[in-house]
């Protein structure tokens, strides 16, 4: 039946015939037990002992009462600030507020919007760059605290157990001392590590990589390369099963991305054509008119809407037919339903201004990926390599040659910046190390010896039994230390590092409108939280172990 | 002087044949604790022997030394011709010529049951995937599972799952098989399906050596029975010499009080 090079297949009969027998059984009782039942029902029962109505009843009593209890809030907090002179609105954001940003991508932002938007990047920069150095120096301490290295263990183990037991606003406090330590930065200020790092007041500057001109032409290279790396990739999969052989489908793929992007460097300057196509996107974007887009979001909402009641109704479905829903089942239809309402009232109504947002913020952001392409701001052809590399440099000021400062095209950091992300680095390294510890610890003995008995070596056993059972344990802790971590940047203000707190408290001092900007930190805070979620929740799913 | 009577025992066609796991003096410490106390015995080709004893005489510690999870401190233990010593590849060598049946499964909870089997087979033995997925469907049906291949360990019963091990045991296609209470951890109901399955392999003509609390069992299908206590093997013989007519006073002692 299974002869030799016969690629073996499911055994489907079997699952079908199983199936079947099931269908029937579910079907009889269900026959027998609703016969016995009409009799019961025949009985009236009284309205108020009636758990259908009981249920609905009381579903409705708390909407009402969300609803009531949102509006009467709402109502009386307008009414206070009214009172007390508290306005409530968002023109601030395209107002300008009058004040300078230390550090970020605009020093002077010309409106209060983009003040919090420079804000918000410093944010999502601190976020980011801790969360992947956390994560790095995490595995390290981990791994050495459990290896046999007296020395490597030792150590790993007083960093951890130190680090942890301070409170991450004093270890703040102390790395801002630290690097108050810094002179002044001076002409002669010396370089370190071979010119690769200058340190002072100013902050430490480091070499920059940067997207140059050709950037985008060269990443379109890069692009076409991972998809033939996936082909490739198959393909060597598909020998390895055929053959047995290791074919090293990981790195033969790695090599034709790479060869992709060695090509790319060369022949970027093909695709500056892009240009035409991308241009005229973005005007088809720029011409459509708000209502269609309006129209549109109706239909996605509506048809979400559909889509997500179709699809419960039939996960209720069983073989023998519709399933009879059980009352929760209705509140969650009727849910559904009242949601794609609010969604219409609130794209006609309440915000028709979206709409005409989407139609700008598309055809920009096609503009912008336009003139990627094709030529620059000044109207040179894009002939550069696609990166740039600068070292750091001490230089004059253009317009005060007698003080000195880091040459802009490096990267600086300032000590206010490097203060925090060390103390967020590493506070959240230690408990990123106690994760990656504990995963590999939660992983049974009776693994290891299985994978010996069965003759796998050491670095198969790691690669195959102890590494993914490992991470699918640690999964779930580490989303929540992210998720810690970038709630925890917003201690910045300790280190008078701009992130968007901080920012946030000029623009209240200068606009006075609290309550807008306390909505617009909620909701930043809320989807950079949604985002990590969704991310890790992604994974856990995929790699979830079966259980029964 | 047990030890004599007992080679005795064996009938003269189990001594013609050729050894498959040979230990001479074995001796194996936790720390001042003496867990092996010289265990010297040979076990013959397509030879089923079942090792008897109580709690922590050391029946798990021995057949574990055999494919080299514990560490033995003294005396020598061969299979199949090959000496354990601490050169990997003569490790190597012996792990994927020993397979081994635990008490608590240690199936991968993250791989599918034809992962499970397929998984050394295609990285030690370098099968390709048919061959090996081929094989693992015939492990399955004689084994009596063949519908559960896609499903995961999480998914299976006890009974079932300690079916799988032994297919993925089988799968690297061993010259000896080592089972250390295979059906302890199981209920009742599911202790004869396993069992059925090592007779089965025994008929087979499979050399095995088993840890068990299943007399029936070691009655039935073992050729010769070892008895061990406090680390030191105290009788061996045929299941006949051990049931009915043991010399030992131990022996007799134990068997009084399982009886
Ligand atoms: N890792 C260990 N460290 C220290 N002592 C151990 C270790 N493993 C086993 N021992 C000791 O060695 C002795 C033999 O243990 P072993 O597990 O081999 O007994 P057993 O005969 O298999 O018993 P059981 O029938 O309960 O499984 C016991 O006294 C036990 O306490
Ligand atoms: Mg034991």
């Amino acid at each position: 039946m299974w002869g030799a090079g016969t690629r073996f297949q499911l055994p489907t009969a079997v699952f079908a015939r199983n199936t079947h027998v099931n269908e029937d059984a579910v079907v009889t009782t269900t026959e027998t037990s609703s016969s016995s039942l009409i009799a019961t029902q025949q009985e009236r029962v009284p309205l108020y002992r009636n758990t259908t109505v009981i249920k609905w009843v009381l579903q409705v009593i708390v909407l009402a009462l969300v609803i009531f209890a949102g509006w009467f809030f709402g109502q009386q907090a307008a009414d206070n600030l009214a009172q007390k002179g508290v306005q409530f609105d968002f023109d601030f954001i395209n107002i300008n507020q009058g004040f300078d940003i230390a550090f970020g991508i605009d020093a002077n932002p010309d409106t209060g919007g983009r003040a919090l938007w420079v804000g918000m990047v410093n944010t999502i920069r601190l976020a980011l760059a801790a969360i992947i150095v956390a994560s790095i120096l995490g595995v390290v301490l981990g791994v050495s605290r459990l290896s046999n290295n007296w020395i490597a263990n030792r150590v790993s183990s007083i960093i951890i157990e130190t680090l942890r037991n301070i409170p991450l606003l004093v270890q703040i406090f102390i790395w801002v001392v630290v690097f108050q330590q810094f002179g002044r930065l001076e002409a002669d200020t010396p370089a370190r590590l071979g010119g690769l790092l200058f340190t002072s007041a100013r902050g430490v500057s480091i070499p920059r990589i940067f997207a140059a001109d050709g950037f985008y032409q060269w990443l379109i290279w890069v692009l076409i390369g991972a998809v033939v790396a996936r082909f490739v990739y198959k393909n060597r999969v598909a020998v390895r099963d055929a053959t047995g052989n290791d074919t090293f489908a990981g790195p033969v793929a790695a090599g034709v991305v790479l060869l992709f992007a060695l090509i790319g460097w060369f022949a970027h300057r093909i695709w500056g054509f892009l240009e035409v196509p991308l241009q005229a996107i973005s005007d088809a974007w720029g011409s459509v008119p708000q209502s269609i887009v309006q129209i549109l979001l109706s239909v996605l909402a509506i048809g979400g809407s559909a889509l997500w009641i179709k699809r419960f109704l039939d996960a209720r479905r069983t073989p023998a037919g519709l399933a009879k829903l059980t009352d929760d089942d209705y509140f969650r239809i009727v849910f559904s339903v009242l949601s794609a309402v609010v969604a219409l009232v609130f794209f006609w109504v309440i915000w028709p201004g979206l709409s005409s947002w989407i139609v700008n913020s598309g055809s920009d952001f096609w503009q912008v990926a336009a003139d990627k392409f094709g030529t620059d701001n000044q109207g040179n052809e894009r002939t550069g390599g696609p990166f740039g590399f600068a070292m750091p440099d001490v230089v004059p000021n253009e317009r005060n040659p007698n003080i000195v400062q880091y040459n802009l095209e490096a990267l600086t950091l300032p000590i206010e910046f490097m203060a925090i992300f060390s103390a967020l680095t590493l506070y959240t390294a230690v408990f990123i190390a106690e994760i990656v510890r504990g995963g590999i610890l939660a992983v049974p003995k009776g693994q290891t010896e299985a994978a010996d008995a069965i003759g796998l070596s050491r670095l198969q056993a790691l690669r195959f039994i102890i590494l993914p059972q490992a991470f699918r344990v640690s999964l779930p802790p580490l989303g929540n230390q992210y998720l810690n971590l970038t709630k925890n940047t917003s201690l910045a203000i300790a280190a008078l590092y701009t992130d968007v707190y901080v920012v946030g408290n000029t623009v209240i001092n200068q606009s006075g409108r609290v309550l807008s900007v306390f909505l617009i930190w909620m909701a930043f805070y809320l989807t950079l939280s949604l985002i990590i979620s969704v991310v890790v929740n992604f994974f856990n799913v995929r790699l979830a172990i079966v259980e029964r | 002087m047990s030890i004599s009577d007992a080679t005795q025992a064996v009938s003269e066609e189990l001594a013609a044949r050729d050894d498959m796991i040979v230990c001479e003096g074995v001796d194996k410490w936790y720390g001042d604790f003496q867990a092996l106390k010289g265990v010297t015995a040979t076990v013959k080709e397509r030879e089923v022997v079942v090792v008897l004893g109580p709690s922590g005489s050391g029946k798990s510690t021995w057949i574990r030394t055999i494919n080299r999870l514990e560490v033995h401190q003294g005396g020598r233990i061969l299979v199949d011709g090959v000496e354990l010593t601490n050169d990997t590849r003569n490790i190597e060598q012996i792990r994927s010529e020993v397979g081994m049946v635990f008490q608590s499964f240690n199936l991968f909870p993250h791989l599918t049951v034809m992962d499970n089997i397929t998984l050394a087979p295609r990285w030690v033995r370098k099968q390709s995937r048919p061959d090996a997925e081929a094989k693992a469907m015939e492990l399955l049906d004689r084994v009596g599972i063949p519908e559960q291949a896609l499903k995961f360990p999480g998914q299976l019963s006890g009974g079932q799952q300690q079916r799988v091990a032994i297919a993925r045991s089988l799968a690297m296609e061993p010259r000896v098989m080592l089972f250390d209470e295979p059906t302890s951890a199981l209920d009742p109901e599911m202790i004869s399906e396993v069992l059925d399955v090592m007779k089965d392999l025994a008929r087979g003509g499979m050399t095995m050596m088993v840890v068990t609390h299943e007399m029936g069992f070691a009655r039935e299908v073992a050729d010769r029975i070892i008895f061990m206590e406090s680390g030191e093997i105290v009788e061996v013989g045929t299941p006949q010499h051990f049931f009915e007519s043991p010399s030992e006073d131990r022996t007799k002692l134990f068997l009084s009080q399982i009886l």
